[in-house]
């Protein structure tokens, strides 16, 4: 054989290999996806169809208005209304604390100022369900058992984001912001107009996770919010889950409910969480 | 207008003193530069005169007000930083109406007043971008329209030009001279860069390690150096020091240098024979002359103009700088007639000008 | 013209005012810090402190509190029956999670970084359950292994005779261990990923010229390079998987009888079924404990396998 007609045989080999390759990750893709489709499957066909047996792995009918009914009747509407109100209130909150907190780290002297970081960052050690107990009775003497502050305070000050926000902050250029005083801003013009515009992709990686890590969070809703009115969807979804004539279609359209978000941020913004993991994965050592 | 008045100026971090006492005025008007190797404290100085930095010690007059516990914005002065600090989310307009926006002034009057600076330094065709989109001499008179716009009494630079490649740099100084001129406004200029000190001063401050060597105008400083330091910081090629001892020799001074070559000392001195001294002579001041001292050529460079000649007098080395291209070769002997008259005296132990 | 010439040596330093300018920065910083520090106080620092206290007690939420030293803990480590099973179950929990979750995630994570083309889309589909609602995925995966489902239907398909996962005893915690494993794999998946692309593509361009094996090349080579990463990613999963809790409340309710309670478990049930406040706070550190006991064994082990380049 030429060496010419070696390398061609070679080239074709790899080619083989490299789509055999990409198919066997793509169908371990497709089974790792199953419990999407398992899910979205049960909530479009009848209850009873949900638990025949042996079980049916397409409905016979396609039944979409089951996600209007599970909207409206169970009511996953206002649960989701719920979690749109706690995660956003919990975000917001968040970011503002952690911008004023996490300037006054990056860019104000003050004494004991380096003290008081390490106990902040100190604070990230204790695992959350940790404090369950005492911040429910913290929350119970305040009388917010089953309000709406009562879920979202207790975990909107958390300390993360003020040492991420510091990080970030600190790698602003000092001058811009001389510049800034010198333009007769305030402190507070200062962060509003330079500091917080500059930061945005901190800002917005911030916000992200702190959503998502609140529109997932049930233990501290479980225990806040009593009442089933006020459940979060988390919580929504375990309230039918006991109920002895289980909907499990309308439950699998509210479990569907609740990752909609998650999964739109996720595709839409995968540059951005991989950039960030990356970041991880780089402050893992090297 | 303002004059600026330093009196007894310190500013120590903890226990580190970085600024030693420094003292000094500024009159109404003028364009004073402060010049100093890095680390001399220039930057602090003119941090401290900005706001940006505590007084730790003494006072800071602007106008007729102690500023000393001002804020920046209300010191009445503009500043432009080495990295130029432009906000990068605003348009090169927002940049410059920033300031204009938190003191409140009406839209009208932003507008008239941006457009003017704009005018002035050639920018109205730039309003609309963003820093990003500007080139480095374009980003340095944004950053100047940032400080005209407002009009302020005292005008601050702290390197400003240093982020410049060398052509440029020429083109900005003779911008920044100007609009000094059109303005006449007083402007205090923080450069390591003694030519641009030379160049642009009124006046010149020479610092090292937080303390002030001298004072005065350009020629004041380059004809009369203050010490040995200032001798040798300002001018280029630096000037020759060559190390000796005074001796009398038939009633005139000479100096017997540490290699032991003698060499003529200007007349009139006031020091007397057996006193430890430098003798300073610039290498403008070297002549070529036939009846002179024997030299040896060691490095040639020719800047087209000039030839910096480095060459050897026995055993002393020392620079000279020929007008066009002098007939010397390398490692060949030629002849080289110091200027005696023009040669500086300093002390060897405290470094100080010896006089007449 | 005044020159005022000083030397360091000649000037003592008289006094060290504080100009108006740097007071008014602590003052403005005190505001900065105001709502984070009302806030931290009051959410977390005096719940650890509570916690404290709270586990010297027997509070049962009604009535008086009464300080009872170390009695809940004597309680737990010599009376309890159900103490040593949950922690037996935890550990049990957290090893074979731990293990597999980091050899299926660094297995996915070079098996996509071997791909020349659609490499961050599969990222983003084994990344998809780290931003689902674990309460939401646990459920649907509880339909799947309710008795007679999709789980059942393919072993008996494959003529495989196992009992329902959730009623049975011993394989229960499968279940829940593998529920947790689909939620959590993705986001080790992609860290390693990241390390992975972050190997300087020299290393092993130089290692194939010295002919090293692929094989070489991955264990002597790519694996030294991210074990900070690996280590990293097993130290978080280690933690937070001592904490689980969600999949155990929706698929099992640590049943069946208490074959998959865990520490996260009890603390809910003590706490918030059976108001012993005190009691369940106590769980709650012996819980924080062991992950402070499992965290530095781990920084013990890892001198034996992590590489750090300096």
């Amino acid at each position: 054989m030429t060496t010419r007609a070696k390398a061609k045989a070679d080239a074709r080999r790899t080619l083989a290999l490299d789509i055999l390759n990409h198919g066997a990750l793509a169908l371990v893709a497709l089974l790792f996806l199953f419990p999407f489709f398992w899910m979205v499957s049960n909530a479009v066909r009848s209850n009873a169809e949900v638990l025949a047996i042996p079980v049916r792995i397409l409905p016979t009918v396609f039944d979409w208005d089951n996600f209007a009914k599970a909207w409206t009747t169970l009511p996953f509407g206002r649960f989701f209304l719920n979690s749109v109100i706690v995660s956003v209130s919990v975000t917001v909150i968040t970011v503002l604390v952690s911008c004023l907190s996490g300037y006054a780290f990056a860019r104000l002297k003050f004494p004991g100022r380096d003290k008081l970081l390490m106990a902040y960052l100190a604070t990230l050690m204790v695992p959350g369900i940790m404090l369950i107990i005492p911040l429910f009775l913290i929350v119970n003497k305040l009388g917010m058992i089953n309000t709406f502050q009562g879920v979202i305070l207790p975990v909107a000050f958390g300390t993360f984001g003020s040492f991420l926000l510091r990080q970030f902050f600190l790698s602003i250029p000092l001058e811009l912001e001389e510049a800034a005083r010198i333009d007769g801003a305030s402190r507070l013009r200062i962060l509003v107009s330079i500091i917080i515009p500059l930061s945005m992709p901190a800002i917005g990686l911030l916000s992200l996770f702190t959503f998502i890590a609140q529109w997932n969070n049930f233990l501290w809703p479980l225990i806040v919010m009593t009442g089933a009115d006020n459940a979060t969807l988390p919580v929504g979804l375990t309230l039918f889950q006991t109920q002895q004539t289980t909907a499990w279609n309308y439950i699998m359209a509210g479990a569907t409910l609740s990752m909609i978000p998650g999964v739109i941020l996720a595709v839409v913004l995968q540059k951005l969480i991989y950039n960030s993991i990356s970041l991880n994965a780089g402050m893992g050592g090297r | 207008m303002a004059n600026v008045t330093i009196t007894d100026v310190v500013k120590n971090y903890g226990q580190l003193e970085v600024l030693h006492g420094v003292s000094a005025s500024v009159t109404d008007g003028e364009f004073v530069v402060l010049v100093g190797p890095s680390g001399c404290g220039k930057s602090t100085l003119l941090r401290m005169i900005a706001g940006l930095e505590s007084i730790s010690d003494g006072d800071i007059e602007i106008g007729d007000r102690v500023v000393n516990d001002l804020e920046p914005k209300e010191r009445d002065i503009a500043m432009v930083f080495q990295s130029y600090a432009l906000y990068p989310h605003m348009t090169v307009r927002a940049n410059m109406a920033f300031s204009l926006k938190l003191a409140r002034r009406s839209k009208q009057e932003i507008e008239q007043m941006v457009n003017r600076a704009a005018e002035i330094l050639d920018l109205s065709a730039l309003l609309d971008r963003y820093p990003r989109q500007l080139s480095g001499g374009q980003r340095q008179r944004v950053a100047m329209g940032r400080a005209i716009v407002r009009n302020p009494a005292v005008f601050l630079f702290d390197e400003p030009l240093s982020n410049l490649d060398a052509k440029l740099r020429v083109q900005m100084r003779g911008e920044i001279k100007a609009l000094h001129q059109r303005l006449g406004a007083t402007m205090i200029y923080v450069t390591h860069d003694q030519m641009e000190a030379m160049t642009m001063g009124d006046r010149i401050v020479v610092m090292r390690a937080g303390v002030i060597e001298q004072m005065g105008t350009p020629l004041e400083i380059y004809d009369t150096p203050a010490n040995s330091f200032v001798a040798s910081f300002i001018g280029s090629p630096s000037m020759n020091l060559i190390d000796g001892v005074v001796h009398s020799a038939n009633n005139q001074l000479v100096l017997q240098a540490d290699d032991g070559a003698t060499w003529p000392l200007p007349s009139h001195l006031n020091v007397k024979a057996g006193t430890a001294v430098q003798l300073g002579i610039r290498p403008e001041h070297i002549y070529l002359d036939p009846a002179g001292l024997p030299a040896e050529a060691i490095i040639i460079e020719p800047t087209g103009a000039d030839t910096h000649v480095q060459l050897r007098v026995g055993k002393q080395l020392l620079t000279g700088v020929f007008r066009d291209r002098p007939d010397i070769s390398l490692n060949a002997t030629f002849h080289v007639r110091p200027d005696v008259s023009r040669a500086h005296v300093f002390d060897r132990v405290s470094g100080k000008r010896i006089g007449a | 013209m005044a020159v005022v010439e000083r030397t360091a040596a000649q000037r003592v330093v008289t006094r060290t005012r504080k100009s108006r300018p740097e007071r008014g920065e602590g003052r403005t910083a005190f505001f900065f810090l105001l709502p984070s520090l009302i806030g931290v106080t009051l959410f977390l620092v005096v719940p650890i402190i509570a916690s404290v206290v709270l586990s010297f007690t027997n509070w049962k939420l009604l009535g008086q509190p009464q300080f009872v030293g170390f009695a809940n803990y004597i309680k737990l480590f010599t009376a309890d029956p159900q103490f040593w099973p949950v922690v037996r179950n935890t550990l049990f929990f957290t090893f074979e999670y731990l293990v597999l979750n980091i050899i299926i995630s660094l297995g996915l994570a070079v098996w996509i970084s071997s791909l020349k083309l659609g490499q961050r889309w599969f990222r983003v589909i084994f990344f998809l359950p780290t931003f689902t609602p674990g309460i939401a995925v646990a459920i649907v995966w509880m339909l799947i292994f309710a008795p007679g489902g999709f789980f059942d239907f393919v072993t008996g398909s494959l003529a495989i005779h196992l009992p329902n996962l959730l009623t049975d005893q011993k394989l229960a915690m499968q279940a829940v261990i593998i529920v947790s494993l689909w939620a959590g794999v993705g986001y080790n998946t992609v860290l390693f990923n990241a390390a992975l692309d972050m190997v300087p593509a020299s290393y092993l361009e130089a290692a194939r010229i010295d002919g090293a094996s692929a094989w070489d090349r991955f264990w002597k080579i790519r694996l030294p390079l991210i074990s900070p990463t690996l280590f990293f990613g097993t130290v978080m999963t280690a933690i937070t998987s001592l904490q689980v809790f969600d999949q155990i409340y929706v698929m099992t309710r640590g049943g069946p009888g208490s074959a998959t309670a865990t520490l996260g478990y009890s603390i809910f049930q003590k706490g918030f079924q059976n108001f012993q406040m005190g009691y369940a706070s106590s769980i709650a550190w012996v819980m924080f404990a062991m992950i402070m006991a499992l965290t530095a064994f781990q920084f013990w082990l890892q001198r034996k396998w992590v590489h750090y380049d300096n």
